[in-house]
């Protein structure tokens, strides 16, 4: 009952909020029909001239060296402190893969960097890339040298979950996953929510009226404004085994975001969420094409929500698996997945709430959960019922249900 | 996949019920002009003939004293003060008027050719070796100019005793004649520069006022927009603190070598922008024709206020801002920089006051492209 009011109360404060400014009355078409000349392809495929205007490879470039990073993060043998901070920063040729090396992109110079967050919160943005920075440290300089440790509360070392050893510093914490789900919020989640899919960004310049003229980038064949929007697709498909294509193979292309869009998608009670993001970036893509901002802009704001709503339903299932772990008294599972869940909340305060134009939970509010999960001795010492209050906070903030996320 | 579909309903309902606009967060931008009566000449005639032109005279006058003072030092060779003074002062002086880069000045590339920073000391160094090199060279660009003085002044040597052993030793002529030929560089762009700004330059600018892209308004609100974000924001604080690469580099700043300089330059870079939207004279105070006075006159309005009043404001909250910290040089050794990116947060904010507000309401297209993509 409790649900039905507020997610009713949601709406109309929904339809209020957005109407509350809206002095001219235009009212707009909701979506397209054949009047609007939008033609949408099957697949995420667009050309001018016959050559492909598609183009997002600085993104598929930071998901790779993501995957290096979190990789070596585990590579007890061979890695040291500089090696990963090197690998964050893309400086003095970390990878094995020449091309990332030749790359003048890196990880670190777009976590929390985008337009909407950033541009005028650079201490913010600081600070978050100093606090990856700092977690690659203490995996090298807390976990490494405790590698043939026993974990006790307070003491760092190895914990068995079924097959598998975690390696968890003093708290219970595996610093490889809270950089890996950081990441999904502060370099995917920002990026393309905050940064490519704003107007500050789309709109920039030029690119309304170069985009109305067909005008391209010097020697590219898309315009500005549509490879600020594959930039955002990017994110998410990046390294997909077809990049026009994804849906077939979401969530087996990489460690991040596109893992997670298909674990969502597997749960039944979210069914339907990769088409719908998909269809949202093709449809906004094709927009573009057809120079209807309005419809564009529609799609945006889809992708807000949906997207914002799987970090959302990850951190709530992570923190109700979490609690079955603890209280099957099975705490390195328990762990493993407090250590998910720890990196998802940390991605909320990057979500972006389409109806305030800002993250469902700010950056205090995501310290203060933080807080919780870490006081004492952290995993330890968390209970049930600290992990269940999380979960509804959550939850309840978004339009899922507790029991929605935390099952499959 | 109902729960999909419920999501999909409700925006469907937003979207239905109102305008797009949910991503930026300022919905309010200026009004369009009313009726526009604003002559562009006299706005023109300002700028040309009290900043712009008084501005490059002084400038020449500061590098001929620089001249002065080099020829002096590498006679005597004995105490570096007074050629480090004029340096500081041509310096100074210039980032009074590097917002200029229109017509002549953007036709000889004056910027770039005294400003790059930091300078190639590798560049430099050859280039002295060598003993002969070509000063028009883009390649050159970044080895000559005020950096590279800076360098040669006080980057050579650990102290004013090893910098003098070196102009007195035995490459020492090399480096004499290096640091001449880059004066008399310097000197001879400006010379052309003020040459074409007061021959026929002056009337072709202010001829052209009408409004298109080609017209001096737009050219030089482009150009001056350009300036701020690229050279004085991102240039002098963006890159040393580290907003693009995510990384702090404190060798990036403006006289490195001199040291304790860079905020003090970026302060007289930010007055002169300040001043150029107010129309302030070059010489003396008085106000004349500018951009503030074509917002007020076009009556522009930013959430009920006056638009040139709220860019004004952020002027001076920006100056205040950078005027609290200590030298760029000590700020930067924080990790992260707390203090210094706050404020540049506040030199940040005029940028979409400018390249949004201001030059919707003046109709003016912004030329150039963000170079931050991917």
């Amino acid at each position: 009952m409790k649900k039905i009011i507020l997610s009713t109360l949601a709406i109309a404060t929904l339809i209020f909020t957005s109407c509350s400014d809206d002095d001219d009355g235009v009212i707009v078409d909701p979506g397209p029909g054949p009047e609007l000349n939008i033609e949408v392809p099957t697949t995420y495929s667009f050309e001018r001239d016959g050559e492909s205007t598609v183009s997002f490879s600085g993104q598929t470039t930071r998901i790779l060296m993501g995957e290096a990073l979190i990789s070596s993060m585990q590579d007890f043998d061979t890695a040291t402190e500089q090696s990963l901070l090197d690998m964050y920063a893309n400086e003095n040729t970390p990878f094995e893969d020449e091309d990332l090396n030749a790359s003048s992109k890196s990880v670190r110079g777009k976590v929390a960097a985008s337009q909407d967050y950033f541009s005028t919160n650079s201490a913010a943005s600081a600070t978050i890339k100093q606090y990856f920075a700092d977690l690659i440290s203490a995996q090298v300089n807390e976990v490494f040298p405790a590698q043939t440790t026993e974990a006790t509360a307070g003491v760092a070392g190895q914990i068995a979950d079924g097959n598998s050893t975690r390696y968890i510093n003093d708290k219970g914490l595996e610093y490889n996953q809270a950089v890996t789900k950081g990441l999904i919020g502060a370099l995917m989640i920002d990026q393309a929510l905050n940064n490519y899919l704003g107007t500050a960004v789309l709109d920039a310049g030029t690119n309304i009226e170069d985009n109305d003229n067909d005008i391209v980038v010097d020697g590219e064949a898309y315009t500005d404004m549509e490879h600020k929007w594959d930039e955002a697709y990017g994110y998410a498909y990046g390294t997909a085994f077809d990049l026009a294509d994804p849906n077939p193979t979401i969530g087996e292309d990489d460690s991040f975001l596109n893992k997670y869009i298909g674990r969502v998608e597997g749960d039944s009670d979210f069914a339907g969420i990769a088409a719908a993001i998909f269809d949202a970036f093709k449809l906004g893509r094709a927009a573009i094409v057809a120079k209807n901002y309005t419809v564009r802009d529609e799609q945006a704001t889809i992708l807000r929500e949906l997207l914002s709503q799987v970090i959302g339903v990850r951190a709530v299932y992570y923190l109700q698996q979490g609690k079955n772990g603890i209280e099957a008294n099975d705490l390195g599972g328990a762990f493993h997945d407090l250590s998910e869940g720890f990196g998802f909340i940390y991605s909320l305060q990057f979500t972006r709430n389409p109806l305030t134009n800002q993250p469902y939970f700010s950056a205090d509010e995501v310290q203060e959960f933080i807080d919780q999960l870490t006081s004492g001795n952290g995993f330890w010492d968390v209970t049930p019922e600290t992990l269940d209050t999380l979960s509804s906070t959550i939850s309840e903030r978004f339009t899922f249900t507790v029991a929605q996320a935390g099952s499959i | 996949m109902r729960k999909i579909f419920g999501f999909l309903m409700i925006f469907i309902l937003f979207v239905y019920a109102c305008s797009s606009d949910d991503s930026t967060p300022d919905t309010s931008g200026p009004l369009p002009p009313a009726n526009s009566t604003f002559e562009r000449g006299p706005l023109l005639e300002n700028i040309a003939d009290n900043i712009i032109i008084p501005g490059y005279i002084d400038f020449l006058s500061k590098v001929e004293a620089l001249e002065d003072a080099t020829t002096a030092f590498v006679t005597t060779t004995d105490d570096l003060t007074a050629i480090r003074a004029a340096w500081l002062e041509a310096y100074t002086t210039w980032q009074r008027v590097s917002l200029f880069e229109n017509g002549p000045a953007e036709t000889v590339g004056l910027r770039l050719n005294v400003n790059i920073f930091p300078a190639n000391v590798t560049t430099i160094e050859d280039n002295i070796t060598i003993g002969s090199y070509d000063l028009g060279l883009s390649s050159n660009r970044s080895a000559k100019g005020f950096p590279t003085i800076d360098y040669l002044l006080y980057g050579i040597g650990v102290d004013d005793t090893a910098i003098l052993a070196i102009y007195n030793g035995s490459e020492g002529d090399a480096y004499k004649q290096y640091l001449q030929d880059i004066v008399a560089d310097m000197q001879s762009l400006t010379i052309t520069v003020l040459d074409e700004w007061q021959g026929g330059f002056r009337d072709t600018f202010v001829d052209n006022d009408g409004s298109s892209a080609t017209a001096s308004v737009d050219r030089l609100v482009n150009d001056y927009i350009f300036y701020y974000e690229r050279h004085l924001r991102a240039g002098k604080m963006g890159i040393p603190g580290g907003i693009f690469s995510g990384t702090v580099e404190p060798n990036t700043i403006e006289a490195l070598y001199a040291g304790d300089l860079s905020k003090q330059l970026f302060l007289e870079g930010l007055d002169a922008v300040q001043d150029f939207f107010n129309g302030r004279a070059y010489n003396g105070n008085a106000l004349g024709v500018s951009l503030s006075s074509y917002l007020d006159d076009l009556n522009v309005l930013k959430e009920g206020a006056d638009l040139s009043t709220i860019i004004d404001n952020q002027f001076n909250t920006a100056r205040q801002a950078v005027q609290g910290l200590g030298s760029f040089e000590q700020e930067l050794q924080n990790n992260p920089p707390t203090a210094f990116l706050n404020a540049y947060d506040e030199v940040q904010r005029i940028v979409p006051l400018l390249k949004v507000d201001m030059v919707s309401a003046l109709s003016i297209s912004i030329d150039f492209s963000d170079a931050d993509g991917d």
